[in-house]
């Protein structure tokens, strides 16, 4: 008992073999159930994907056309897939400079004690609560090309002498439609983190800033900023993950069109593992998708890691 | 070792939470009928097709599932791939029926067919398209075709006469209404299908029965000069740009809308077309007596028939577990007065011979009699192919519209995919 | 200059700035919340009203729609079967996770990055890449009731509230552990009457993420529900659509109103939910 007061040395502490013992079967208790959930859910069906991925399937009856990696090889191959990775990564680019600076804009203007604070809190938050399906409902209706029935262009007209714009209709738009939807869902989840974040850093940080005569943006820039990393890679990482696995919202607005101009992994996945019935196909997709999730997890925790040796990515 | 671990986690779980499957006695039959009458009136005239059959015969439980097309697709996908099939199951027939069938999927019912002379309640082609291989594994509910269904009122006031009967005067007609100021053709580009049947009727009139026959069977194939000229033909109709602006994000509903307020002159689309203009229109009633139809107008110089129709409709396939009760019971649901009573609730233009008098609707007996006397009936194209090279189809004329792909890549593109599917 | 007259002079400028804060804020705030009003709208229009003019006011408004799905007795069922689903996932997805957060956190063990990487596992890999192998599994498993929706969904909510929870674990101070252990603690002991006692906050943080999910969940319910009875919400606005069309205002209503329950469930929960996270962030 007596290295617990060896001057709360807690590596020295943690490390001692009876704890060690006795958090090795405290720990394999509490994570039965957790492994358990993940054998069964999640790394079976990975590893059934990954062994139909090998085949030419359409799912019914026993898959027996064994094609090796031909799949793999027609889909990196594909230019629509191709079309479809430089979309994820549209996305994911889009993402990084556009809507975290807004969401980390506004967690820094919410943060004060300014009259309404809580009200414009809970309104930017909002359309998190909404489904994926429903957010894209709504949007195609706000983005109809036809000014009489769709509000945006109905604004749009407004001004004298333009064109109504076609939106979802037009190759060159779709992908801007979609990002503004995926941004109005998803700004108010990554305000929230920053509103953790920020909560943490202690005022007089700041404050002695202001003494030494810094500015609004100094201040923001030097001091909360820095500060406010960790929580700026949790966003990232949850960020580009999402970004990558995008479905829902584009498949109710374009269905990854017009002709592929919003097609993304998953969508792509989708058109040929269930409409165009070629399962292992779209296995083969969903092992590549995982694959570029993977890359991108393990180079990113190398990255902060090695950035920042103390600050995990997740802590 | 993961695969032990695995194994024994699973019966672990099974034991926490298995819900015991014997709820229903032993000696009790369950029937398990998915369809796709969501609606609310359709779905109580099959509720009471069910309740009345377990009246009649108490120790047979119909069990019904009811899903909205698109979910319905994705969940009876699942459940094929899965090898686990309902009994009674909504079909389109063609390619998916033929998948299903191969891989042993649906019960063979060609005996129970030839007994009680069953068969003869229907026609042979469209029985056809809910078989096999010379089997019959389902029953059509539903036949109807595809036409151009027109604002009478607009049309006037283009000056256009009399409807198109060849494509020249169709594209003419077209112009003029440009002229007049009105959208003359709604199209839905973002949903695909109703663009597709733009070209596989260009198709069909231009090379007849005879070049997708050929194609289909490998004699020829999809990249035939047929093919190519059908895109052609459609480039020239789109290049005139006749449809709404931002087709190419629209959905069917909207195309439906654009038409039944009056804001588009005409739409090609099947028999069920008045009911969705109707239901988008703001007087809920459409374009009640301005509506107007006409067939698809012939190519000059194709080899096929004006009288030639493309169209499809829905009937039951039956699943390769199910009991001797299924079959009791959809010959029960598919009755000539059974069919009437769909028919009168407008949920189908019927197949049962006899059942035609549940029809009112003049144009829904207009399309009747054009099916039942076309000399060449064909399921949409992207029913009747395997649904790879359907959704081929599909991708590659939403193309075409864009402006993306030329007439001969789009023939290219679907002979690709033919001649890995067919071949 | 002293330091209260720099901050007073800061404060002056803040001031300024504030007037700009508002404008900012204001045009955030109508584009977040015109697509929600449009919503509501559209609930209170005909099928009619919608297709043609979808943005105006709904005046006179209509309320039929929304009265006759009330008026179901469907929808009351639906509502149910959510809420048991909700639930049971919300307390199943927050329990297992705290227990693995907790070994993550806060103990040491062999194996535990490579247990920790399995778990990530989970955020790289979307359900519906999987939906067949997990469907013909849960048929094996004899699960194709609420139980197959539930039992996927925790699993799927695991990895991410597991890193999240992990995080606030670990900015409980050190020394609160080593006191408990002084004071006769087991690992056990001071998981449930000290660690989750004080991780409250960032216990319902997580819970409401799950609710959220959990509430919108469709892909799940669509292959594995086969009798209308254990239908969830989501499921509801399928009757709407018929092969051809889909009655849209119809659909509106029913989504503004199954929207209530999330929203009330996250204004109860958004003071827990924001003193939650804060909470987690002490570390630094």
């Amino acid at each position: 008992m007596n290295d617990l007061f060896i001057a709360g040395n807690q590596h020295k502490y943690i490390l001692s073999p009876q704890k060690r013992n006795r958090d090795t079967l405290t720990a394999l208790f509490f994570l039965i159930p957790t492994l358990i959930f993940f054998f069964i859910f999640i790394i079976y069906p990975i590893i059934q994907s990954l062994y139909y991925s090998f085949f030419n399937w359409k799912g019914f009856g026993p898959a027996i056309n064994f094609v090796g990696l031909r799949n793999y090889e027609k889909i990196l191959t594909d230019s629509v897939f191709a079309k479809a990775v430089g979309n994820g990564l549209l996305i994911v680019v889009l993402s990084l400079i556009v809507q975290l600076p807004i969401s980390i804009a506004l967690a820094i203007m919410v943060r004060n004690d300014m009259p309404g604070r809580s009200f414009f809190r809970t309104i930017f938050f909002m359309p998190f609560v909404f489904s994926e399906s429903i957010a894209g409902i709504i949007w195609v209706s706000m983005f109809k090309p036809d000014p009489s029935i769709g509000f945006l262009n109905a604004i749009w007209t407004l001004i004298p002498g333009v064109k109504p714009l076609e939106f979802l209709g037009d190759t060159s738009q779709v992908m801007m439609c979609v990002f503004i939807a995926l941004t109005w869902k998803y700004l108010g989840f990554h305000m929230l983190l920053y509103m953790a974040g920020l909560a943490n850093i202690p005022r007089e940080i700041e404050e002695a800033a202001i003494i030494d005569g810094a500015s609004n943006w100094q201040i923001i820039r030097n001091v909360t900023l820095p500060l406010l990393s960790t929580t700026i890679r949790t966003s990232v990482y949850l960020s580009v993950l999402g970004s990558l696995q995008q479905f829902g919202l584009i498949w109710i607005m374009s269905k990854g069109g017009p002709v592929n101009a919003s097609e993304t992994m998953a969508i792509y996945m989708y058109r040929f593992g269930f409409m165009r019935l070629a399962l292992g196909y779209g296995c083969a997709v969903g092992v590549i998708l995982l694959l570029i999730c993977l890359i991108f997890s393990v180079s990113y925790q190398r990255l902060v890691k090695q950035q920042d040796y103390l600050g995990g990515l997740y802590s | 070792m993961t695969r032990k671990l695995s194994v024994i986690l699973s019966l672990v779980l099974v034991c926490v939470f298995a819900v015991s499957s014997a709820a229903y006695a032993a000696d009790k039959v369950t029937v398990r009928w998915w369809h796709i009458f969501t609606e609310e009136s359709q779905k109580a005239v099959c509720q009471k097709f069910a309740d009345d059959y377990m009246a009649a015969n108490p120790d047979v439980t119909i069990e019904m599932t009811v899903m909205e097309n698109e979910a319905f697709k994705t969940k009876l996908t699942t459940v094929m791939q899965g090898g686990n099939p309902p009994d009674i199951i909504h079909s389109w027939g063609g390619g998916v029926l033929n998948d299903y069938a191969k891989a042993g999927l649906l019960r063979d019912i060609t005996a129970d067919l030839d007994k009680d002379g069953w068969r003869d309640l229907y026609g042979a082609g469209a029985l056809e398209t809910y078989g096999a291989g010379g089997k019959n594994y389902g029953i059509p509910n539903d036949m109807g075709m595809i036409g151009f269904w027109y604002n009478t009122e607009l049309f006037e006031k283009a000056g256009i006469k009399a409807v198109p009967t060849t494509w020249s005067e169709f594209l003419a007609d077209v112009q003029l209404l440009k002229d007049s100021g009105t959208i003359p053709i709604a199209v839905a580009g973002q949903d695909k299908w109703p663009a597709m049947y733009y070209w596989t009727y260009l198709a069909s009139r231009i090379g007849g029965k005879a070049a997708f026959d050929a194609a289909y069977d490998r004699t020829g194939s999809f990249a035939d000069p047929t093919f190519v000229e059908a895109g052609y033909k459609l480039k020239e109709l789109i290049d005139m740009e006749p449809f709404q602006d931002g087709f190419l994000g629209s959905i069917y509903n909207d195309e439906g809308g654009l038409v039944g307020n009056g804001k588009a002159a005409m739409e090609l689309m099947g028999q069920w077309a008045p009911t969705v203009q109707a239901d988008n229109s703001v007087d809920k009633k459409g374009l009640g007596d301005k509506l107007g139809w006409f067939p698809f107008p012939a190519v000059e110089g194709g080899a096929g028939s004006v009288a030639d129709a493309m169209g499809g409709g829905g009937g039951f396939i039956v699943g390769k577990d199910a009991p001797d009760e299924a079959i009791d019971f959809l010959k029960f649901i598919n009755t000539a007065e059974a069919q009437a009573t769909m028919a009168k609730a407008g949920m189908v233009i019927p197949c049962a011979k006899g059942a035609e008098v549940g029809l009112t609707d003049p144009f829904k007996l207009q399309i009747k009699a054009a099916v039942d006397n076309a000399p060449y009936f064909q399921l949409y194209y992207d029913q009747f192919l395997p649904s790879a090279t359907a959704q081929v189809i599909n991708d590659s004329i939403q193309g075409l519209f864009a402006g993306t792909m030329t007439p001969e890549e789009v023939a290219q593109a679907i002979e690709d995919s033919a001649a890995e599917e067919l071949g | 200059m002293t330091e209260k007259n720099t901050i007073q002079s800061w404060k002056k400028q803040n001031r300024r700035s504030l007037i700009f804060k508002y404008i900012v804020l204001i045009i955030i705030f109508l584009i977040v919340v015109i697509p929600i009003i449009m919503l509501i709208f559209g609930a209170l229009k005909t099928r009619g009203e919608l297709a043609t003019k979808p943005y105006t006011p709904p005046i006179p408004p209509h309320f039929e729609n929304i009265q006759k799905i009330l008026n179901q007795p469907d929808f009351w069922n639906m509502l149910k079967n959510s809420l048991f689903v909700m639930l049971a996932a919300t307390a199943g997805t927050v329990l297992v996770a705290a227990m693995a957060a907790f070994s993550f956190s806060r103990l040491n063990f062999r194996g535990k990055n490579l247990s920790f990487n399995v778990v990530t596992l989970g955020l790289l890999f979307p359900m519906s890449i999987a939906i067949l192998p997990e469907y013909i599994l849960l048929r094996q498993l004899n699960l194709l009731n609420l139980w197959g929706i539930i039992l996927p969904e925790i699993a799927f909510a695991l990895a991410g509230d597991i890193l999240i929870l992990r995080g606030f674990f670990m900015a409980i101070p050190v020394e609160l552990q080593d006191a408990s252990y002084i004071d006769g603690c087991t690992n056990l002991g001071f998981f449930w009457k000290i660690l989750l006692p004080l991780a409250r906050p960032s216990l319902s943080a997580v819970a409401v993420l799950a609710m959220i999910n959990s509430w919108n969940e469709l892909f799940l319910p669509i292959v594995v529900l086969n009798e209308e009875r254990l239908y969830t919400l989501p499921l509801g606005t399928m009757q709407f659509s018929t092969e051809h069309g889909t009655d849209w205002a119809m659909v509106l209503a029913f989504v503004a109103l199954s929207m209530i329950p999330t929203i009330i469930f996250y204004l109860f929960a958004e003071k827990q939910l924001i003193s939650g996270l804060t909470a987690g962030a002490v570390k630094g």
